[in-house]
């Protein structure tokens, strides 16, 4: 089983709530030989563990622990009930709440009722005498379609579980929880760069601009920052763990990243000390490429950034009408690339522009060692 | 999935809808939307242009065109960022609510795709928490815009680079619960047509529906869970709190520290009470947007109500207002229940033919894919029309005539009573569940009309009415049974 807590530092938060966990009390004792089965209700309306093997007529401990935002209930039915129980307990209507969702039907043997978010329950019971594959369920309104698991009573080993047809077909591909994953693109197109993605990005605020140059070449725009924060070669991007769930996971990149911005601010008007406060307005496509626009104090910046024509690079046109005054790029050093310029003075790292210059001026950024 | 070298296909399969028969035993039926191949259908937003075209939104960044007549999709734009919100001005400008702002998509050389992503404001803070979404935009009659933003959640992340000011006073939600760690999460703000943002309500946890009725008031629903006892929806009025605390550390002069922390007491004498309740699991589990049937009729016998849309049912719901002592409450009751209607219905938005038409989603939650709609057939539904209180008991109006009044009997009309506790624990077991006897009941002479006489009504609870199977004079059957009215206010 895999550790699922996403957070990190929030799995400290959780487990206090887990040793709140309620005994079935028995009638005789429970044997030292008892399998113990740990299951999580996890993001994704699922559970962790999608099934399980056990000897007939063996004890069994179940613990279930809800590691996710909503309630969630576990119910063991006799083999092939699970669609009847899931129905039986929608059924329940105006008294589901008070049943935690868990229908009195002969197809019932064992149940966990209703977990809010970070709560844990278990049962003890015994398995049935008889082999074959009991369906756990989560019998929530809307959630038994999807949210089920197995557990197979066999004196021998589980099938394949690439050919279990008792775990939702999505959980077929490894024993292993890992989210849900989706087909590829999801989109009513091919994609032919240049594109772009709004999508949660690693280093970068979270108002990220993914856009894909060519098929080897892309960079990311923060459009909470203004500014350009890094350029990668190779393939656009992973969005599989992005897509998944709930939007909670980063974008991944699949190329290296060539060029990382290490300066406090690049553009700076009027002062080459001054790092401007900024505001982003949006910005426009221009054979697909965006042309971003966003203020620096006040004054419209701008910037449209094409691939260069040969080699791995950047071309950044800037248009800069009303500076009224100088305008500085400013880099840092160790940052990937050799700029050059159309317009301006270039002294060290500071690239310096008169207003005119400023008006439209052309900054180039090649990869270094090319 | 990798993204490499594609081929870019502006054609779309031919997207005809599923086969219809038309059965002239129900009064709606129900018809699934072909989607293009290829689309994920996870629905953010959809709203119809004067011409009868479709716009719909999908989280995966979509915003595209339907033609009804040509059963034809065409892409508007793509690459947002988990669009749930749309205000279609025209098919060349429209306005949507993505994860990072709300945005002006144009199509300024009118091609038939948005060529120009204009900020129409970015001026509230994220974290990259997964459940920081955002909703609306909806417009007023002096055209203000409303947008509605989502706390973030105690199981999501905060990443290292936030937009906004961070207060880390509730982060990362101890004891457990959803935090505003930026502005103004948890707010619904106000955008005023100079341009200018105003911090509007406060007090949401997941206002995923806002609508503005025909009076001008500002409806939203919100979630169940921490601090919100079941789902519910509110009037929203300016300057009012709605419950939950994680907001309000960016109200303006807040001084107080981390609100959650305050007596519940003072928390909910400062908090304005919702109009209907949804018993939790029990009409709804998730309630999404709100639309208002302005249809004259199209839709069938409920022009003016409110219907809304449920994630974790096959079902969407019905409310029925009335203003009681000046405090707005009502009953709501479910529509269409196990008839087709698909799970997930997250947006919803009339035709101008007057179909209901419903966006689903699941997004890791309980729901669906795909677009449906719900065309009214004619026959006339035989449904509760209006549930009203009155001094001692609740007037119910049918659609249709009762048939047989005579063995009308108060045994059969199960009523019970019960509420929902106000408190930071994930939402709230029913307390003081108890059956309510039927004293008698009356009978208006055109039998549309029935009077519950009870003993006694209490606020604060809502009333939950089992109805017997009652059978119209042309004999359609009672289609929902079961209703329940949140009691604010008693009729003095």
């Amino acid at each position: 089983m895999n550790n699922y807590f996403k957070g990190g530092y929030f799995s400290a938060v959780l487990l206090p709530a887990f040793l709140i966990i309620r005994f079935i009390p028995l009638s005789g004792q429970v044997p030292a030989d008892t399998l113990r089965i740990q299951i999580h209700a996890v993001s994704g309306m699922q559970y962790d563990l999608v099934r399980f093997a056990v000897n007939p007529g063996s004890w069994v401990k179940l613990v279930l622990a809800n590691t996710d935002d909503m309630e969630h209930n576990l119910v063991i039915g006799r083999k092939g009930s699970r669609e009847k129980i899931v129905a039986a307990a929608l059924a329940l209507g105006k008294d589901g709440p008070a049943a935690a969702y868990i229908p009195i039907v002969e197809e019932v043997l064992h149940s966990i009722q209703v977990l809010k978010p970070g709560e844990a329950d278990s049962m003890v019971f015994r398995a049935p005498r008889s082999t074959g594959v009991y369906p756990y369920v989560c019998t929530f309104p809307g959630h038994g379609n999807i949210m089920y698991g197995a557990m197979h009573v066999t004196n021998g080993v589980m099938p394949r579980l690439a050919a279990d047809l008792h775990v939702p077909e999505h959980r077929r591909k490894s024993e292993e929880y890992h989210h849900l994953k989706q087909r590829p693109s999801g989109h009513p197109y091919t994609l032919v760069p240049p594109y772009h993605y709004r999508v949660l990005m690693p280093d970068a605020g979270p108002a990220a601009i993914a856009v894909c140059l060519s098929k080897d070449l892309a960079y990311c725009w923060d459009a909470g920052a203004c500014r350009l924060r890094y350029a990668w070669e190779g393939e656009f991007l992973d969005l599989t763990d992005y897509w998944t769930i709930k939007g909670e996971l980063h974008a991944k990149i699949l190329g290296t990243v060539f060029y990382r911005d290490q300066s406090p601010f690049p553009l700076r008007l009027g002062h080459p000390d001054s790092i401007p406060a900024v505001k982003f307005k949006g910005y426009r496509l221009i054979r697909g490429y965006p042309e971003f626009n966003y203020l620096l104090n006040g004054t419209e910046i701008y910037e449209w950034i094409t691939p260069v024509e040969k080699g791995v690079g950047l071309v950044r046109q800037f248009r800069i009408r009303e500076a009224g005054r100088p305008v500085w790029f400013v880099h840092g050093s160790g940052d990937g690339v050799v700029y050059q310029s159309d317009k301006g003075q270039w002294a060290e790292n500071q690239l310096k522009l008169d207003p005119k210059e400023a008006a439209q001026f052309t900054l180039t950024m090649i990869k270094t060692g090319q | 999935m990798r993204f490499g070298l594609f081929i870019l296909l502006l054609s779309f399969c031919s997207c005809r809808r599923a086969p219809e028969s038309e059965p002239t035993d129900v009064s709606y039926r129900v018809e699934t939307i072909r989607l293009p191949e290829g689309l994920t259908g996870e629905t953010g937003a959809i709203e119809f242009l004067p011409d009868g075209r479709l716009v719909a939104c999908f989280l995966r960044g979509e915003v595209m065109i339907y033609d009804p007549k040509k059963e034809d999709w065409k892409v508007f734009a793509s690459g947002l960022h988990e669009p749930l919100g749309l205000l279609a001005l025209s098919e060349s400008e429209m306005l949507v609510m993505q994860r990072p702002e709300l945005t002006r998509l144009v199509d300024t050389d009118r091609d038939g795709k948005a060529d120009l992503f204009e900020t129409v404001t970015d001026d509230f803070g994220m974290t990259g928490n997964y459940h920081e979404w955002n909703y609306g935009p909806v417009r007023d009659t002096a055209g203000n815009l409303y947008i509605g933003l989502n706390t973030a959640s105690e199981y999501g992340i905060v990443m290292p680079e936030v937009r906004g000011t961070l207060d880390t006073t509730l982060v990362p939600g101890k004891p457990l619960q959803k935090f505003a760690a930026v502005p103004y999460r948890g707010w619904i703000m106000q955008l005023k047509p100079d341009g200018s943002i105003h911090p509007f309500a406060s007090g949401f946890r997941s206002p995923n529906g806002l609508v503005i009725d025909d009076l001008n008031r500002l409806f939203a629903t919100d979630n169940q869970g921490d601090w919100v006892g079941t789902s519910v929806l509110y009037e929203v009025k300016e300057g009012h709190f709605y419950g939950h605390p994680a907001s309000l550390l960016w109200k303006e002069g807040w001084g107080r520290g981390d609100p959650s922390k305050l007596p519940v007491r003072e928390l909910e004498a400062m908090k304005t009470p919702g109009s209907v309740l949804f018993p939790h699991g029990i009409m709804a589990a998730s309630p999404t947007q709100p639309v208002i049937d302005r249809t004259s009729g199209k839709f069938g016998p409920f022009a003016g109500q409110f219907f809304i849309g449920e994630m974790n049912q096959e079902r969407i719901l019905r409310v029925m207002l009335e203003e009681i002592d000046g405090q707005l409450q009502g009953a709501c009751i479910p529509f269409l229940d196990g008839q087709g209607l698909i799970k997930g219905s997250n947006r919803m938005a009339f035709a101008p033919d007057g179909s209901l038409w419903v966006g689903h989603a699941q997004h890791g939650f309980a729901g669906d894919l795909g677009i449906q709609r719900m065309v009214y057939t004619g026959r006339a539904p035989m449904e509760v029309h209006a549930m009203r209180l009155q001094k001692d008991g609740f007037e119910l109006t049918f659609t249709q005539a009762i048939h047989d009044t005579v063995s009308l009997n108060s045994a059969l009309f199960r009523l019970r009573h019960y509420y929902y506790e106000y408190h930071l624990k994930y939402g709230s077991d029913q307390f003081d569940v108890q059956p309510v006897p039927v004293n008698r009941i009356d009978i208006s002479s055109d039998r549309k009309k029935l009077v519950l006489v009870l003993p006694e009504i209490k606020a604060g609870y809502i009333y939950e009415l089992t109805l017997p199977g009652l059978v119209s004079d042309a004999g359609t059957g009672l289609e929902n049974k079961l209703i329940c009215y949140t009691v604010n206010r008693l009729v003095e």
